[in-house]
């Protein structure tokens, strides 16, 4: 059994140590990082002046570009050197002159960017249609933590709407009327799950009141015997016997209004709604 | 927890004249198993690191569509003595908002312009999931994030998009089916980005694929240390049983009556017979959470209670799933 002590103890450090050593080598990983992006970002900027400027590049982006170059270098330098604190500077200090660079370019260039409707059109269903496609993977997560067998058929048609659409705008068909039923479909699941749920979610916001009225009936008769204004005590257990009552006829959400008097009278009484 | 200790410790003051009659010398051996102290150790020293290493008190993920819109989806431990919980979102053009607390319970919300307020009702940790058209702005063919963000937050970038300009430093960045994945500190952040059909793909850094296999071979060592020690510690206690199953089967139905417990303790408090009661009634068994449940205490009242009735020899208790099994003893006359 010593023996076995003994082993429990040093993993037990060991358990204490290793999470220090997992952060370490997080933090390790950023410089190359750093790198990697700012690599990126010079050569894309490049690639923007090939396009824009050909040879003629404004000699204010030129200073711009050989200050954000330079600390390029330097950044590889001092990654090198091991300097990340001089990395950190070089990184910031690269990407800030290419996002100078990056604003000027768009500014000049704004009046002549010929803007291809179509694709931007598309981009935005594009977009709208991912969204939405998130938007149902949730709402299928909700319904299938909670057994909704109902909904099922209905997300295997949003699904199958959501390819439809798809396929219609990458064949530059007008895909409303899909879209439409898509966002009817969704409205349908979100109903069904919250009926579905109702009674669940009824049974916990009454257990929760339950225990916050008791804690609140405590502090009242604190009150009481602090000598607080007791017209505002006398209306506040009137309006907890209210609750109780809204509460077994199960009108939550009309218990949850005369919670929000309570609240403001307690306000008033000085009592905190937070249960300590 | 305070209550059981302090007796303790005040059994020196106490002398031989004291209430108590645990000694000090004895109260490891009384009180603790040694396997278990053991197991308890392995399994602290295991979930340390797990802990450390995973465990955020807040997420926040961002998501970038091509069309500058932005995915947010945001954990957040919230107190569930509250009933409502405020948060200042990052605009106020929201989309496919979804607000779910515990046990995946959609959660009702008001949005007043930026901010919005959810009924939690009891909820110690709220998903928000919803779409904004406000973090991210264009100009010309370059399109700018920004965002001030309360925490750190990780950012998905659109397929194509090549970064360009950026005024904060990333933590980390990954590639997720072929987007970028930065993960930022908290504070102010712009990103400008373009969409290029030459976009530069961005391979992970090897140094991160070394980094995940150690962490990889940290929770798997652990792992195999915990299933070896439990192992070993499961055989030396079968080693140990097996003396005293025979007895074990023979106490079976063998649970004291419960008039002759009453008898036997004829000063038991009210509310302690009716715990016998249930407890007799429900085949001499029943588990301290349930007892609570269906007596309405709260947790330190019914484990004084129980401790209470372990004291008088009536019950003893026993683990079982992490949670305080309460027996009625079989041996009960025995003892007396």
């Amino acid at each position: 059994m010593k023996k076995l002590a003994l082993f429990a103890i040093i993993v037990l450090i060991f358990g204490t140590v290793s999470p220090s050593l997992v952060n370490h080598a997080y933090g390790q990983n950023d410089p190359s990082i750093l790198l990697r992006i700012a690599v990126q970002a010079d050569k894309q900027i490049i690639n923007q002046f090939n396009k824009i400027y050909e040879n003629e590049i404004p000699n204010n982006i030129n200073i711009l570009y050989d200050k954000g170059h330079r600390a390029v270098k330097s950044l590889d330098q001092s990654l090198s050197n091991n300097d990340i604190e001089k990395a950190k500077q070089d990184f910031l200090l690269a990407m800030n002159s290419f996002m100078q660079i990056s604003r000027i370019i768009s500014q000049s260039s704004e009046k002549s960017v010929e803007v291809n409707v179509s694709v931007k059109s598309n981009q935005t269903l594009e977009s709208k249609i991912d969204r939405l496609e998130k938007f149902v993977q949730t709402l299928e997560s909700i319904s299938t933590k909670h057994k909704i067998d109902q909904n099922k058929d209905k997300f295997t048609k949003a699904y199958s709407l959501i390819k439809e659409i798809r396929n219609q705008i990458n064949s530059n068909q007008n895909p409303s009327e899909n879209t439409n039923e898509l966002n009817n479909l969704i409205n349908s699941i979100k109903k069904e799950i919250r009926n579905s749920i109702a009674e669940k979610q009824s049974n916990a916001i009454k257990n929760f009141f339950e225990k916050f009225l008791v804690q609140i009936d405590q502090k009242l008769m604190e009150a009481k015997d602090l000598g607080r204004d007791q017209i505002k005590i006398d209306k506040s257990n009137e309006l907890i016997l209210e609750i109780r009552e809204l509460l077994s006829k199960n009108q939550i959400n009309d218990a949850k209004k005369v919670y929000s008097e309570l609240q403001v009278v307690l306000k008033d009484i000085g009592i905190s709604v937070k249960i300590t | 927890m305070i209550s059981l200790i302090e007796p303790i410790q005040l059994q020196d003051s106490l002398g031989d004249d004291g209430i108590l009659f645990v000694r000090n010398n004895s109260i490891f051996d009384t009180m603790v198993k040694i396997p278990l102290l053991v197991a308890s150790m392995i399994i602290v020293a295991a979930l340390l690191p797990i802990q450390s290493s995973f465990s955020s008190p807040r997420d926040l993920d961002l998501i970038i569509y091509p069309d500058g819109s932005t995915h947010v989806s945001t954990k957040i431990d919230v107190d569930p003595f509250l009933t409502n919980y405020e948060l200042n979102l990052f605009g106020s053009s929201i989309d496919n908002l979804v607000v779910v607390g515990n046990d995946e319970f959609l959660l009702e919300s008001d949005i007043v312009e930026n901010t919005i307020i959810i009924q939690t009702f009891g909820s110690s940790m709220i998903n928000i999931d919803y779409d904004i058209h406000d973090l991210v702005s264009k100009q010309g063919r370059f399109w700018t994030f920004s965002l001030d963000s309360p925490s750190d937050f990780t950012l998905l970038l659109p397929k194509n998009s090549a970064i360009i300009g950026m005024t904060n430093l990333p933590i980390n960045m990954e590639i997720v089916n072929d987007q970028n994945q930065l993960t930022f500190s908290s504070g102010q952040t712009e990103i400008d980005y373009f969409f290029s059909t030459n976009t530069i793909s961005n391979p992970i850094p090897d140094t991160e694929n070394k980094i995940d296999y150690f962490l990889f071979a940290i929770i798997s060592g652990i792992v195999v240390i915990t299933a070896i020690s439990i192992g070993i510690i499961i055989h030396k206690k079968q080693k140990n049983v097996k003396t005293v199953e025979p007895i074990q089967i023979i106490q079976k139905n063998q649970v004291a009556n419960i008039e002759t417990i009453f008898k036997l303790k004829p000063d038991l408090r009210e509310d302690d017979k009716e715990l016998v009661k249930f407890i007799f009634n429900n085949n001499g068994e029943a588990l301290e959470s349930e007892l609570r449940k269906k007596f309405l205490q709260p947790r330190t009242t019914m484990w004084r209670a129980v401790k209470r009735l372990e004291r008088e020899g009536i019950i003893t208790i026993e683990k079982k799933d992490l949670q305080n099994l309460v027996k009625l003893r079989k041996n009960m006359e025995e003892n007396e």
